[in-house]
């Protein structure tokens, strides 16, 4: 398809000669098992990332639906409240550490080398180990459920005193977090080296696919706070068996305190999860809007704002704790702010499809569908943040439906829309387009279905976090509930279209199957060989990219 | 930065270098978050919020507190009120608790009352050796009637409980009006 496959090195056989001190320890060599255990290969380990997150998604959406079985009628149907609030817990753990944020750094371990010229991630051997914690981290939460007194049951934000009460379920849980932290850390160390020092000769930082920048950032973040998330655990864990008193009011400890070391890991948190999600759609769009990216410099700097600005909003979590008024109106003004640039990114992604020539390709439905409802996440964000607001609807449904706005077709419909992107570069083959578009658009249907609901039912008082409710919010719960189970079984759906993909698809895929995409790692052949950009792409071509790209 | 330019033992000796600088700054997060204490004391001071007071709690004498919770059933002309709502306990030591338990209509009234803990692993570790609902009640017309509940704290109770709720609903008896 493009005259610069053939810089590529043909000869990948005796790449042995080139001393790169890391790669070389006989993997190339590996089968079977041991080609995943021992992988050090950029695209192994990406691959394992994101099958990992898969199955994650599939677990946590199983104890989604276990919550919206419950709730479907008022009543206690079929659990007892105690184990109610360990699916909630685990269902919140899971989605966020185990299936969102291994598939944003899955996806960074595949693509990263290939759109800088890399030719593997600058810690192959780390990688390896950033990636074996997680299996372990997940198994702790999963053996909780089995545990004296069961897995832990006071919400993903795991707040004392009661986080200080469980049984060892909780110690399960803190152990599975300091496993996540470490992981991400050391994933993070890794993006963040290889991304500073491994782009290839033209590839300036002000040039780099939006992508690269986008995981950059998170990196960075990730690095800020997720040790402080690993300390705040911690002192929970010490409060719990060796005496301290961080958070035990009856030595002097405030579990206010708490809230605010948990929220100042937590609102970066969830940019952690959005940065790679704008990423992935400032590829996405200009590819099918066959036009550059409009304002690139703007979201490079609305990327840094954003991520800047997360730092000083964390208390906007906790409104209803008591908090002087000029603190409140602090922290409301500082998470006002945040829509500017979160403004600037939507009106840049609008301002990109604005006349192009566009067509509409499931990852382009994914990311049309992303700016439309991560919008409405983002004007919910806004009403929650007007402080008197937020004292009436904390802790409600309309809270639940806000995230999930922002995090389902969010970060995980961005996810959909990468998947569909890069496929016919991971399997050499096109996915069905048919069954692509069914994807989305029964993703998009059940997703408001489920979603859109809770809305009315929070504004309406309705509690999060609970296994029963009055009869008034029946109609609107179990409207929620239906959308949830065909929304569910949408994904099974989306499981068969990626397998159906890998065994053939609907055909072999070209180098570049997109004609609107001119990154480089379009410039490989599908399926991307197992080494690639052993030698840099060459300026010329690097240029003639950055070129298409308005760069 | 050109890494073109970098022989692959000068970028890795380079990419160590940063590796380990992002190492080191994760490492003073984790002291940036256990810096949050102390800053958090000094910061409500100097706002006079107001703190958790360790001087009001004898972290000695209540090792553990039991909290009364208690409900009455959809329509039931009752009421039930605990005389103290807290008391403090310890571990192989005795709860007393008296309640307040009164017939809010003009007939006799058949009733029992329904325990539940919270958190739920709590009941494990006390044991209830007297309790007013252990059988069933019948109250006269108007009739108001203490009541009372006394726990055995086991010896194995965990220091980590803190506090524990233990619930009574009452409930009308089936068989009777
Ligand atoms: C199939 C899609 C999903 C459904 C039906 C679903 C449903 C629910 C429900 C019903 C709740 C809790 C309600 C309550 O507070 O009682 C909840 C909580 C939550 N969900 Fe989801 N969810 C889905 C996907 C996700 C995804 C992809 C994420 C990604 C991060 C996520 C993150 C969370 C979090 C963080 C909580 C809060 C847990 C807590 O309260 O501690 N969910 N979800
Ligand atoms: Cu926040």
């Amino acid at each position: 398809m493009t005259a610069a496959t053939d810089t590529l090195n043909p000869t990948q056989g005796d790449h042995a000669g080139e001393a790169h001190g890391h790669d070389d320890h006989g993997h190339h060599a590996a089968t079977g098992w041991r080609r995943w255990v021992y992988a050090t290969n950029h695209k192994d380990i990406g691959t394992l990332y994101l099958w990992f997150s898969f199955s994650m998604f599939i677990l946590g959406g199983t104890m989604a639906l276990g919550i919206r079985a419950e709730l479907f009628t008022p009543g206690l149907q079929f659990w007892q409240p105690e184990f109610f609030n360990q699916l909630t817990t685990l269902h919140g753990i899971i989605m966020v550490f185990g299936a969102i944020m291994p598939a944003f750094t899955g996806l960074a371990n595949w693509m990263l080398p290939l759109m800088l010229g890399a030719p593997d991630m600058a810690f192959a051997r780390m990688n390896n180990w950033s990636f074996w914690l997680l299996p372990p981290s997940a198994l702790l939460l999963v053996i909780s459920l089995f545990v004296p007194g069961g897995a832990a049951a006071g919400g993903w934000t795991l707040y004392p005193p009661l986080s200080l009460q469980f049984g060892m379920g909780m110690d399960l849980a803190i152990f599975s977090v300091h496993l996540l932290g470490l992981s991400s850390i050391m994933g993070s160390i890794n993006i963040i080296v290889t991304i500073l020092n491994m782009r290839s000769p033209g590839m300036t930082l002000m040039k780099m696919p939006m992508f690269a920048w986008t995981s950059l950032v998170t990196a960075y973040l990730l690095i800020a706070v997720a040790p402080v998330l690993a300390g705040a655990v911690t002192m929970l864990l010490t409060d719990r068996h060796f005496g301290t008193h961080f958070f035990k009011a009856v030595g002097g400890g405030d579990p206010v305190l708490f809230q605010h070391i948990f929220w100042f890991f937590g609102h970066p948190e969830v940019y952690i999860m959005a940065l790679p999600a704008f990423g992935i759609v400032s590829q996405i769009i200009p590819t099918f809007a066959r036009k550059p990216l409009f304002g690139y410099h703007s979201m490079v700097y609305a990327t840094a704002s954003i991520a800047i600005l997360s730092f000083m909003v964390w208390a906007h979590h906790m409104f209803s704790v008591g908090m002087p008024a000029t603190a409140q109106l602090f922290f409301m003004f500082m998470t006002m702010l945040i829509a500017v640039p979160t403004g600037v990114k939507v009106f840049n992604w609008i301002a990109t499809m604005w006349q192009g020539a566009m067509s509409f390709e499931t990852p382009m439905l994914f990311a049309v569908g992303f700016v439309c409802l991560f919008t409405v996440g983002g004007f919910s964000g806004l009403v929650l943040s007007i402080a008197p607001v937020d004292t009436q609807m904390h802790d409600t449904y309309y809270v639940v439906a806000h995230f999930h706005y922002v995090l389902v077709a969010g970060a995980l419909f961005s996810l959909f829309g990468a998947v569909y992107y890069w496929l016919p570069k991971w399997t050499g083959y096109m996915y069905s387009e048919k069954m692509g578009k069914f994807h989305f658009w029964w993703s998009m249907v059940w997703f408001n279905v489920t979603f859109f609901p809770m809305h009315f039912l929070g504004l309406a008082g309705m509690p999060r976090r609970i296994p029963d409710y009055p009869l008034q919010f029946t109609d609107f719960n179990a409207l929620a509930s239906v959308g949830a189970f065909c929304f569910g079984l949408g994904q099974l759906f989306f499981l068969y279209n990626v397998i159906h993909t890998i065994r053939g698809g609907v055909g072999k895929a070209p180098a570049n199957p997109w004609e609107g995409a001119h990154t480089l790692e379009w410039e490989v052949p599908s399926p991307a060989p197992h080494h690639t950009w052993e030698t840099p792409p060459s300026q010329e071509l690097v240029e003639k990219g950055l070129k298409e790209q308005a760069l | 930065m050109t890494s073109a330019t970098l022989t692959s033992v000068e970028r890795d000796r380079a990419n160590r270098r940063t590796a380990i600088k992002l190492g080191i700054a994760a490492a003073a997060m984790v002291g940036f978050a256990y810096g949050m204490v102390p800053f958090y004391n000094v910061f409500c001071e100097a706002l006079g919020i107001d703190r958790a007071r360790p001087e009001l709690a004898d972290v000695h004498a209540a090792a553990m507190r039991v909290e009364f919770d208690t409900n009455v059933s959809n329509g039931l002309p009752a009421r039930l009120t605990p005389l103290e709502p807290v008391v403090a306990g310890r571990a192989g030591g005795l709860v007393k608790a008296k309640f307040r338990l009164e017939n809010l209509s003009d007939a006799p009234l058949g009733l029992r009352a329904v325990p539940s803990y919270a958190p739920e692993r709590a009941g494990r570790f006390l044991t209830k050796m007297e309790c007013f609902c252990f059988n069933a009640l019948t109250l006269a017309a108007r009739e108001t009637r203490d009541v009372t509940v006394v726990l055995l704290v086991d010896e194995q109770m965990p220091a980590e409980l803190g506090a524990v709720t233990l619930s009574y609903t009452l409930f009308p008896l089936e068989d009777k009006a």
